[in-house]
């Protein structure tokens, strides 16, 4: 039993990770639709670079780093140029799709190298995704340059008026998002599954981007669902603990996706709206433009 | 910025005229062949004895060239899929959810009906069934995301990424394992048609070639000539201006949805039940689902024509089907075509820069430059 909650955990800091990342950018106005191909391409590079040194350190760093220049290109394109945030998103996304499957090709099967070591089957990922969310909250709620990422996100004109650089703090934060993004991407390949295959995630990074809008850009509720998510996940993948024999295996994979659907539709009603639709960052998806 | 005397800046574009357009797709093109240069790269040939071999497979070669015009088929119909919605400002990236919906759709027709000598209906009938199958599970599934939008205005890219997901893992049940449509011999595809099923072949295209033609004209109509098309495209320039203007978005976000998932429906119908050689639902379904991504781009670079995607879906149905036999003949890395997938999809997103933004630069008249200051002030 122990073991499935810690295999849960495990999947869900792959949720968190990506998704605290996610929400910072968002909350600071800069909506990345991209966030599966960022974890794809912080995943893949994560990969290739330990198993060819031998080093997970360096792996992380890879991933790190390609996440980082992956949200400051969404950065550039959104930011500086102004564009459609969905477009270079959605183009980071097929790009990354692309070329991770062909640069990854040669790599795939597993990674060959030990476990990273665990806390009581639980791999650290977990516990600084916690770690993360509790941070985040304290900056975003608690300090000077979480007020000015907040107002960033909510009404950039106002805040570029009080002296916040508006530009600096959405740069700022969507490369952190990439970051993360990167470092999700390398959980998955180096501590959950480390087993390269082509279009390894299949989707968790969809599934971050919905955790983002149902947490209320909240970092705690995040975490809520983050995990529940990954238990969600770990039943979809072994049913038979629960409901032996129960409809055939296919169907359960399709079980978190499609429970996603009612909770989008449940925080999109006007009921939940009119209660709770305050949270959502009022400049999100939208370019500032100086005035 | 300022450089100098000269105020430089980007500065959106209004209306760009279509010379323009069209140089910007065909410049975007040509970066992403330029830049696959580095996936051709063999030990077997130089690069352009690799370019050579991808062309001439894909349009010289009788075999390979039949191939090209039936995936191009393929990509004209997920282009469409996708370019309905968009010309409402919305995004369908449901497109392989939507495919696997047409197949399996087209494929019930068949599994319901009968499909040997004992089958009720004639052939041809079948066929016509089957076609309307599959455009109507695609609707179906694109509607979804389309209601959702419509009423609730739920973001349509994570319930059609979802629904990509529930339906590539509904097919997996369907012809995996024991499941209703798996194959009575081969286990992991679905059964075959049988030959009376086959669809009528037009010198060894099938019949869906003339739907595709039949779309394009009809979207393009649609578009620049009709009341309707005019209301999809304020919708999409302008939503607020729209619902000002009395244009009802609910009805035209469903409407867009149930029309691009039909043509979406119908790519899954030509590419499981209509291109000779395959004729089932095989195991590797997910590639088709991947390939349909390609449909975006064409849509994308063709921006506001549907006829103008079809020279795009015919040049990518033919890179994607050469890269790969390119990849075997010069024992390239596999995933020669997804890697160009990229590319494309990175290009596009530069050109759309250059499409939308121009730069600009303006002399800063010297009255406004401040001079600067050669005595310290005094005191």
């Amino acid at each position: 039993m122990w073991e499935l909650v810690a295999r849960s955990l495990d999947a869900s800091a792959i949720f968190l990770l990506a998704a605290v990342g996610e929400l910072v950018n968002q909350r600071a106005g800069v909506l990345n639709v991209g966030l599966e191909g960022l974890m794809l391409f912080g995943g893949t590079a994560a990969f290739i670079l330990t198993q060819t040194t031998g080093s997970f350190p360096l792996g992380f760093v890879g991933a790190l780093t390609i996440g980082g220049l992956l949200g400051g290109a969404h950065g550039f394109f959104s930011i500086t140029l102004r564009g459609d945030q969905v477009v270079s998103g959605m183009g980071l996304w097929i790009l990354s799709f692309g070329l991770t499957t062909f640069l990854g090709s040669p790599y795939t099967g597993p990674l060959g190298l030990g476990r990273i070591p665990s806390v009581l089957g639980l791999s650290p990922f977990f516990l600084l995704g916690v770690a993360l969310v509790a941070t985040t909250w304290l900056v975003l709620f608690r300090t000077g340059l979480g007020l000015a990422i907040r107002s960033a996100g909510e009404n950039p004109a106002a805040a570029e008026a009080s002296g916040i650089p508006v530009v600096a703090i959405r740069y700022l934060c969507v490369a952190f998002g990439g970051v993360l993004a990167g470092l999700a991407g390398a959980t998955y390949t180096l501590s959950y599954n480390p087993v390269w295959t082509y279009n390894f995630l299949m989707g968790w990074g969809f599934v971050s981007l919905a955790l983002v809008f149902f947490s209320m850009w909240n970092p705690w509720i995040l975490l809520a669902g983050a995990s529940l998510f990954g238990v969600m996940w770990q039943l979809s993948l072994s049913p038979e603990l629960v409901l032996p024999g129960v409809l055939s295996r296919y169907v359960w994979r399709a079980v978190p996706f499609a429970i996603t659907i009612p909770i989008l539709v449940l925080i999109s009603t006007s009921w939940f709206r009119t209660r709770w639709g305050l949270a959502k960052p009022e400049a999100l998806g939208r370019p500032y433009v100086k005035g | 910025m300022r450089l100098g005397r000269y105020e430089v800046s980007l500065e959106p574009r209004p209306d760009p005229p279509t010379l323009y357009t069209i140089l910007t797709a065909v410049a975007a093109i040509l970066l992403a062949l330029v830049l696959s240069s580095v996936l051709f790269l063999s030990a077997e040939t130089t690069l352009l004895g690799a370019y050579r071999t991808v062309f001439s497979y894909a349009f010289f070669n009788p075999h390979g060239l039949l191939a090209t015009v039936q995936r191009s088929i393929y990509l004209l119909f997920c282009t469409y899929a996708f370019l309905v919605p968009l010309r409402a400002g919305l995004w369908n990236i449901g497109l392989p959810g939507q495919v696997f919906a047409g197949g399996l759709g087209a494929f019930a027709v068949p599994f319901i009906l009968g499909r040997g000598p004992q089958a009720v209906l004639a052939p041809w009938m079948l066929i016509g069934l089957m076609v309307a199958a599959a455009a109507a599970a695609g609707a179906a599934v694109g509607g979804i995301a389309g209601i959702l939008r419509a009423r609730l205005q739920v973001n349509e890219i994570l319930v059609t990424m979802m629904l990509n997901s529930i339906l590539f893992w509904l097919v997996a049940y369907m012809i995996k394992e024991g499941g209703p449509f798996m194959g009575e011999t081969a286990e992991g595809e679905s059964f075959s048609l049988p030959a009376p099923l086959y669809a009528p072949l037009l010198g060894g295209v099938p019949f869906t070639a003339l739907l595709v033609l039949g779309a394009a004209v009809f979207l393009d109509v649609l578009f620049a000539k009709t009341a309707l098309g005019y209301r999809i495209r304020a919708l999409g320039e302008n939503p607020a201006a729209a619902r000002y203007g009395g244009i009802n978005p609910a009805a035209l976000s469903l409407l867009v949805f149930l029309l691009g998932g039909a043509f979406a429906g119908v790519a899954g119908y030509h590419t499981f039940a209509a291109i000779p050689g395959i004729y089932k639902i095989p195991g590797n379904y997910g590639f088709y689902g991947d390939l349909s991504f390609y449909g975006i781009i064409s849509a994308l670079i063709a921006r506001r024509s549907a006829l103008g995607a079809v020279p795009i879906a015919v040049l990518f149905g033919g890179l994607s089907l050469g890269a790969r036999f390119a990849q075997g003949a010069l024992r390239l890395p596999f995933g020669v075509d997804y890697a160009l997938l990229g590319l494309l999809m990175m290009t596009f997103v530069a050109s759309h820069v250059l499409y939308s933004f121009r730069l600009t630069w303006r002399r800063i008249p010297s009255e406004a430059l401040q001079p600067v200051p050669t005595e310290l002030p005094e005191g």
